[in-house]
């Protein structure tokens, strides 16, 4: 028999197709993502959190699959805790990128992750680590990830500047992530954004009737 | 060396030795069993004092009812419950054996076992098996640090959130919750609205149907509410189907005297030594 | 296996990738139908869905041809409604051709012939055509989705066809019954067991349900009845 619908949204793997942002700027790094996860068609959560605790200075923006990327930051939260009660303080950034790289790459043919590690340490301050499929590692300054980003990475050449303040970075990875949002059906809800610097993280959520708006009414 | 006084103790684990050969029947091109899956509505929310679960008690296999009325809220600890829909027989074992790490957990910490404990147990094997244990659950439970809703996926990924449904009746269920739930409602508000969320899945989603079965956990106490609203009543028959005696043909016919059975003797059996 | 699980690039995809379209959908659907002596009766579940959905609760599968002719359609809901468009229409040319009626036997040889035309790309229904022959007597045509044509005097098609059958087997053909009385079905019986064993396909199918119509065919022409199913 024909059944039309074999539910295969049930089946299907869900994933996180997303806009996920890291941006450095003096003093920190800020993270923002959006807060849509799929399933096919179908939005399974429209308040997601993709920004990930890793450590109390490091935190990752997860695309993808939903359960490969939980299931690496969980592994690398647990490998980094470990590594800080042997080390008596916090782990570096570029640590955490490594052992999050060591993890994509060698499971690179069974896991479908890109993922942002961006965190602040005493070495060398606000940090933002690019790790695409296939476990590549590379620090940028500004790196924008998921299925939204492709929309805007004209918009991020043309607005990002070295050592903005505080502000000016947060407004930036706010339009960004909206104007990523509006283009790409698989990205949506609200705003989320992490503000990472010496001082720990500060949470924001910009709700969906909040977002700036451009040229459009 | 096993007889049958001393039996193997099997390998734990999944069992893949009939793998290569059901490969090969397969391609030969023989149709293999398909697994009882719950075409499904499951929910659940968290209310004032804790959360309530819901599940309806339709059990499918492909186009035919095989239960009409199955249990999906499974048992996890006394303060937790879990919805399972999917491939009834990974929902049932999965949920049976987090139930029992569950309660060995507790006896070694000597504590109420946390909600984000078993959710972790559960979507690091699922996630382990890559979907093909294919367990959609919806977790709830109150501890120490309140009440919490997970919903977990076949993959391994977990959400938390206030409300979640899952199933094949999910769409018509998450309408309901999306519609008409707040924060802070009471409990029999709580109640009517994942009975209204299941009877939308059972009402508008085929693989859904029969009665609503509801779960309220409590800090301090459960109320599993099995059958909690007969959605559908059975029709009533017209005639009766009662036949007269005599309506089966009786093919042969034997008649054993009682006193003739004699009692069989078996000598004993050397063990086996080699 | 790994194969699946790997990422896709969809821009360095080499091979084609072809998507097969199926013009098929089965929309379910069971129907019923009892002739007796001097009557026949049909019945067909109210409900039409595809997959996993109801996409309404209140559709009539059953398509009155004349006065004394009725078809039972379920399987594919397009076919059936180009199916029942062409009949309707060689049922006016026969008409206006020979000024008379198509009598219910003439009406089932030339079901017969239109499905077998689409031999190789079959109307996915099953059919049901009940009527009067030219005696008075009630009678049912049941078809395969080629043409392939029986008379009989019960049948049950559709989804729920196979837990049907045994049923009326068993209740009106006496089957497997030692001392039953081979005695012609009244009306009255044929109706309640048809309202029965709906009751009973309800429970069981999921294709089946939400109501059932009736038509009951007599030399005094048809009468309408519809009677409530589960709805879940």
């Amino acid at each position: 028999m024909v059944l039309e619908s074999d539910n295969d949204w049930m089946n299907a793997a869900h994933s996180t197709g997303t806009s996920i942002m890291a941006a450095e700027f003096k003093g920190g790094v800020v993270i923002g993502a959006d807060s849509r996860t799929t399933t096919g068609a179908y939005i399974a959560n429209r308040v997601t959190d993709k920004l990930t605790k890793v450590t109390e200075h490091i935190y990752c923006c997860r695309s993808g699959s939903a359960a490969d990327t939980q299931a690496i930051s969980d592994i690398v939260s647990y490998h980094l805790g470990f590594h800080g009660m042997e080390l008596g303080e916090e782990p570096l950034v570029e640590v955490g990128a490594n052992v999050f790289k060591e993890l994509c790459y060698n499971y690179r043919d069974s896991l479908m992750a890109g993922i942002l590690v961006a965190g602040w340490d005493k070495k060398k301050g606000g940090q933002v680590y690019s790790i695409p499929i296939g476990g590549m590692c590379v620090r940028q300054s500004v790196s924008i990830g998921g299925s939204g980003s492709s929309y805007v990475y004209g918009y991020v050449d043309a607005n990002y500047k070295q050592d903005m303040t505080q502000e000016e970075c947060v407004k930036f990875v706010t339009n960004t992530l909206a104007l990523a949002m509006s283009r790409d059906g698989s990205s949506g809800g609200v705003v989320r954004l992490g503000i990472i610097s010496e001082k720990g993280i500060e949470r924001k959520v910009i709700l969906g009737t909040e977002l700036p708006k451009f040229y459009q009414e | 060396m096993s007889s049958v006084l001393c039996p193997e103790i099997p390998s734990p684990g999944f069992s893949f030795e009939n793998c290569h050969r059901n490969a090969m029947l397969e391609a030969k091109g023989l149709a293999m069993p398909k697994a009882q899956k719950t075409g499904t509505t499951i929910v659940g929310i968290i209310y004032k004092d804790g959360v309530i679960l819901g599940a309806d008690t339709r059990a499918t296999e492909d186009t035919t009812v095989a239960d009409k009325n199955c249990e999906k809220i499974h048992y996890l600890a006394p303060n937790m419950y879990c919805c399972g829909a999917g491939t009834a027989a990974d929902t049932e074992m999965t949920t049976q054996m987090v139930a029992s790490q569950l309660e060995l957990h507790r006896l070694y910490t000597n504590r109420v076992a946390r909600v984000a404990t078993a959710k972790q147990i559960l979507k690091q094997y699922l996630f382990r098996y890559q979907g093909y244990i294919g367990a959609a659950l919806v977790l709830g439970g109150v501890d120490s640090t309140g009440p919490h809703l997970y919903s977990i996926h076949p993959h391994g990924s977990t959400d938390k959130l206030p409300y979640c449904t899952m199933g094949s009746g999910s769409l018509a269920a998450i309408a309901v919750f999306e519609s008409r739930w707040k924060e802070n409602m009471d409990e029999a508000e709580g109640i009517q609205l994942v009975r209204d969320a299941i009877a939308a899945g059972i009402f508008n989603d085929l693989g859904s149907g029969s009665n609503v079965d509801v779960c309220i956990i409590r800090k301090g106490s459960v109320d599993y509410k099995r059958t909690y609203d007969e959605a559908n009543k059975k029709g009533e028959k017209q005639n009766s189907y009662k036949y007269a005696k005599g309506t089966t043909a009786v093919l042969t016919t034997k008649v054993v005297d009682i006193e003739e059975v004699a009692v069989r003797s078996i000598d004993l059996e050397r063990m086996d030594t080699a | 296996m790994s194969l699946a699980l790997r990422p896709s690039f969809p821009d360095y995809e080499s091979v084609s990738k072809h998507n097969n379209f199926n013009p098929y959908s089965d929309n379910g659907g069971s129907v019923v139908a009892i002739a007796g002596d001097d009557f026949v009766v049909v019945g067909a579940d109210t409900r039409l869905s595809a997959g996993f959905s109801i996409y309404t609760r209140e559709q009539s599968k059953l398509f009155p041809l004349s006065a004394n002719t009725v078809l039972g359609c379920s399987g594919c809901w397009c076919d059936t409604l180009t199916l029942t468009r062409i009949l309707k229409s060689r049922m006016q040319m026969y008409q206006q051709e020979h000024n008379k009626t198509m009598s219910t036997t003439a009406c089932a040889q030339m079901l017969s012939i239109i499905l077998y035309y689409k031999r190789f790309f079959p109307y996915y229904i099953s059919n049901m055509l009940v009527g009067l022959d030219d005696e008075g007597k009630g009678c049912v045509y049941s078809y395969d989705p080629v043409g392939h044509c029986e008379r009989r005097t019960f049948r049950a098609s559709g989804s729920a066809g196979a837990l049907l059958q045994p049923l009326l087997d068993n209740q009106i053909g006496k089957k497997n019954m030692l001392n039953a009385k081979e005695e012609p079905v009244s009306k009255e019986a044929a109706l309640s067991i048809l309202k029965d064993v709906f009751i009973s396909a309800a429970e069981r199918d999921i294709y089946t349900g939400d109501s059932i119509l009736i038509n009951i065919i007599t030399k005094d022409g048809t009468t309408e009845e519809t009677f409530q199913l589960r709805r879940d």
